[in-house]
């Protein structure tokens, strides 16, 4: 499979002299175009690190991270915001929605922000509301709703600008178990029906049990991989599991 | 370690926080206490009337005045923030209830860290003021033209009120923030901290008509200003003035949202989504808040202005009105002042005199003229038909003698010549007007209205000119006007009064013109006449400030009148000044405290791919809207209410248009807004970029 985004030998540092720690250790991996793709480790093993280098909103200290032909560790900052405006997509596990505007404004803010035609800018959103089923709420301020219909908004944010990739934080984090599935569900249905590459952090077994592919880090390196193929979810939740409890530890959310 | 020791560490690291975070409130403070120190001191200033020569507690009471200002706004200010603090530290509160604490310790814990804060702020201020105070009397000497030696000094009394006036706000502010202590618990601190994230939006359809209506009703101030007669009138004015203020914010906010909502195209580019948003949020939230602002910076824009135009008047147009050294005035035509004369000469060398007639045909023909063509009276003398009411203005003579007034041509170019103006000659047959220059454009055809009769009165005499020097026109060389008539003319005429002008070769020493008053008084009845000008309204229409008093002592005079001017604006700066910097320290108080709450926001415009320079852009355009609102409608408000005040530059003779004295007074109020707005937005920068590139979600 043709790779979508390359990581070589990334290295991220911390702090100065014998003080310096190592958060991401050359890392190296690579993301098809259309993968679902989750990232699973311990409190400090440079899950969020990671997320940040491949976001743009962190530089590395040494290797590299092409999307396509572009290097993005070669970009200045103002190329990095404009990567970021039109490559990526984020969803947070405390969702971000700007408080002050409702759940239809947040999505259109973010295509405001592409200068877009304002039917064009409208239709698609009208488009992202129906798709993610949040039209019915979409003059409610993000305080009026559920953490889910919050989280499905903020797919919503990050999927409207057809992102390369879509990077997600703990999504189902501050969600219920029923939320929860409903939001990997949908992150399901976007990865198949409009191929939509997914790269996801999680400690959550049953939340990476909806991806394609799993990374686990462990002190800033990846330890070991696991690819779902054509396992049934179930069976592949068993794995991850397995593998959390060889690490000496089991996430149950 | 006891409690009382541990509550005292605790309370001192809090206060230091709060001097962080509340840097702007803490140099108001010190600011304020460094004003109040200042002109406090001017209320104990004997020296000052010593040296004017009054005794009057006119300044005093003024600023006694002022300082009940200050301290209701200081008062006002220091609540705000006591309860503001509070609200941003409920979730503190609440963890303190949780830890087993009582109400009443919270409170005192409170009280501890705002007297330390106070303290903080205080002392330095104190300090601050003292060399503030030498600054102030140095240009307040320097304004009388009074002499003043710059010398550090420190005031019990001054202190004593000050520290009084200061310790009271807090006071005060505690009191109003114990009952909010006593309610308080854990709960409610929770919910509080929900309610701020909330956002009503109900009824903004109806809501959105209050905008046009409350700037219709702006719009149209100065016509209803001009509309208001009496007493009932202007205090539903006054209401409806402040509703609208405060309905504005409202109407405003609504509309902004409905224009949202009915996705207006300004949506769909750029930011101004989010900036729309922020600011109809903001407003809507703080309306009650920015409608104060905006009345508190109406008053101090308003008060700035009218000290600009007092501080012009007295340097200029003063100082026009009494254009010779000396000048007196008798009712009794055969008065030679030789009396007056000698005691001039005992106190002060003299360079030149000229004794006078002002002259009298026993017509009103140039009186009437006057009342019915100035603007200064508009209709007040004329009939519904337009011709003039000479029974109204002979019954009421509010500012011309009962008779016209005239000068000899000769009298006229010798007091020319003393006052450094080129002599004027009249041709045969031609007669010229001396008016006040402010009358000069709206008297361009008094020619036109006038029949002056030659020596044979047989033919009509022709306006050979106007001229408008400062002429001493309070009533002592006419009122408003003099006709100037060759000496032939004059004398078919009969003399109205006499005059003296002295020109003196030094200062007139302090008290002059009460001695020579004294020396009329001593005279009044050993004469009788025709005509007394003096119990005769002849001084002009100039209503501001007159000087039609029979001996006029330039350098007495205008001691006085300089004095009584200065008092009046003083408090006005200072009453001015400290409102604006209350007014701009709760609008960046808020801000920065929305910076700390809110900066996520502006991680997230981050995420979606703006640059820093951009953030630092939706920044600075969210404060600039924020901080324009109030001043703008302050603006509008205060030019329309001001635009009255070209009453006073007509009645004064102000060479300036009142305009000018409000773009000055903009500039000084904008200057202390700016230094506001950009500690605020430096302040909200830093708050927010520092967070910008450490993305720690987890």
């Amino acid at each position: 499979m043709e790779a979508y985004i390359s990581v070589y030998d990334v290295e991220k540092y911390y702090g100065k002299g014998e003080m310096v720690t190592k958060a991401v250790d050359r890392v190296s991996f690579n993301v098809a175009q259309g993968e679902f793709v989750g990232v699973m480790g311990a409190s400090g093993s440079g899950k969020t690190t990671l997320l940040n280098l491949l976001a743009a909103i962190d530089r590395v200290t040494a290797g590299h991270i092409f999307y396509g032909e572009t290097d993005i560790t070669e970009l200045s900052d103002d190329g990095l915001s404009d990567f970021r405006r039109e490559n990526l997509g984020f969803v947070f596990q405390d969702y971000n929605l700007l408080d002050t505007l409702t759940i239809e404004e947040n999505i259109l803010l973010a295509l405001a922000l592409q200068s877009g035609a304002k039917q064009e800018v409208q239709r698609q959103c009208d488009e992202m509301l129906s798709l993610l089923g949040i039209a019915d709420i979409k003059n409610k301020f993000p305080y009026q709703v559920s953490g889910g219909e919050k989280q499905r908004c903020a797919c919503a944010r990050a999927l409207v600008n057809q992102p390369k990739l879509i990077l997600a934080d703990e999504p189902t984090g501050a969600l219920d178990s029923h939320s929860a599935q409903v939001l990997m569900e949908t992150f399901v249905e976007l990865n198949t029906s409009k191929n939509a590459t997914i790269f996801m952090v999680t400690h959550d077994a049953f939340s990476a049990s909806y991806c394609g592919r799993i990374l686990f880090l462990k002190d800033g390196n990846i330890f070991h991989e696991l690819v779902r193929g054509t396992k049934e979810r179930k069976l592949f939740f068993q794995e991850i599991l397995d593998v959390l409890s060889l690490t000496g530890g089991i996430y149950y959310e | 370690m006891n409690n009382k020791h541990l509550f005292t560490i605790l309370a001192f690291r809090n206060m230091k926080r709060l001097l962080r975070d509340y840097l702007v409130y803490v140099l108001t403070l010190m600011l304020v206490t460094a004003l109040m120190y200042a002109f406090n001191s001017l209320i104990f200033q004997d020296d000052l009337k010593a040296a004017i020569g009054t005794d009057d507690g006119w300044m005093a009471f003024l600023l006694v005045l002022a300082m009940g200002f200050i301290v209701w706004i200081l008062a006002w200010l220091v609540r705000y923030m006591m309860r503001f603090i509070m609200e941003k530290r409920s979730g503190e509160f609440g963890i303190y209830l949780l830890l087993g604490m009582k109400n009443q310790m919270i409170f005192k814990l409170y009280q501890r860290e705002n007297a330390f804060l106070g303290i903080a702020a205080f002392i330095p201020g104190l300090f601050c003021g003292i060399l503030l105070r030498e600054l102030l009397l140095a240009v307040l000497y320097g304004m009388l033209q009074i002499d003043y030696r710059l010398r550090i000094r420190f005031h019990g009394g001054t202190f004593l009120v000050t520290t009084l006036c200061y310790a009271g706000c807090f006071c005060l502010a505690m009191w109003h923030c114990r009952r909010k202590f006593r309610k308080m618990n854990i709960c409610s601190l929770i919910n509080a901290r929900r309610q701020n994230e909330e956002i009503s939006e109900r009824h903004q359809k109806a809501k959105q008509l209050l905008f046009p209506i409350s700037v219709l009703f702006l719009l149209s101030l100065r016509r209803m200003i001009t509309g208001l007669d009496n007493m009932g009138k202007i205090t539903l004015f006054l209401i409806c003035l402040v509703l609208a203020i405060y309905l504005f914010y409202m109407g405003l906010s609504a509309w902004i949202v409905c224009y949202i909502r009915k996705k207006g195209a300004a949506i769909y580019r750029g930011q101004n989504l989010f900036l729309l948003r922020q600011f109809a949020s903001k407003l809507s939230a703080m309306q009650f808040t920015m409608g104060t602002l905006t009345a508190l910076f109406t008053l101090a824009l308003m008060g700035t202005t009218i000290a600009l135009m007092l501080n012009a008047y007295q340097t200029t147009a003063l100082v026009e009105k009494a254009p010779f050294d000396v000048q007196l005035y008798n009712a009794d035509i055969h008065k030679d002042f030789s009396r007056e004369f000698a005691l001039i000469e005992r106190e002060v060398p003299i360079a030149k005199s000229h004794a006078y007639h002002i002259y009298t045909d026993g017509n009103d023909q140039v009186n009437v003229w006057m009342y019915t063509h100035l603007e200064t009276w508009g209709a007040m003398f004329l009939k519904e038909d337009g011709n003039p009411d000479l029974e109204k203005i002979r019954q009421e003579q509010i500012a011309y003698c009962a008779y016209d007034t005239y000068m000899r041509l000769s009298d006229y170019n010798a007091l020319r010549l003393m006052l450094g103006y080129e002599a004027v000659s009249l041709g045969e047959g031609q007669y010229a007007v001396h008016l006040k220059r402010r009358l000069h454009r709206e008297a361009q055809n008094i020619g036109e209205g006038l029949e002056i009769l030659d020596a044979s009165e047989t033919k009509a005499l022709q306006l050979a000119g106007i001229y408008d020097e400062p002429f001493s026109q309070d009533g002592h060389n006419g009122g408003d006007y003099l006709i100037i008539v060759p000496d032939a003319v004059a004398a078919r005429m009969k003399p109205y009064y006499s005059e003296l002008v002295v020109k003196l070769k030094g200062v007139a020493p302090m008290g002059l013109s009460k001695k020579l008053e004294a020396l009329s008084v001593e005279e009044k009845e050993t004469w009788q006449s025709e005509y007394d000008v003096l119990y005769s309204a002849c001084g002009g229409s100039d209503n501001f400030f007159n000087c039609a008093v029979a001996n006029l002592v330039r350098d007495n005079a205008l001691s006085a009148a300089k004095y009584m001017l200065v008092s009046m604006m003083l408090p006005m700066v200072y009453v001015g000044l400290v409102f604006v910097c209350v007014a701009v320290t709760v609008l960046s108080v808020q801000q920065l405290s929305d910076s700390a709450k809110y900066r996520f926001r502006y991680d997230v415009l981050w995420k979606l791919g703006l640059n820093a320079a951009q953030v630092d852009r939706v920044i600075f355009r969210q404060l600039f809207a924020y901080y324009l609102c109030p001043v703008i409608l302050a603006i509008v408000i205060s030019s329309m209410v001001l635009s009255v005040s070209r009453i006073f530059v007509s009645i004064t003779g102000l060479s300036a248009p009142y305009g000018v004295f409000f773009l000055y007074g903009t500039g000084l109020f904008l200057g202390v807004y700016l230094v506001y707005f950009t500690l605020t937005y430096v302040g909200f920068r830093r708050n927010v970029s520092g967070r910008l590139y450490t993305f720690s979600i987890i």
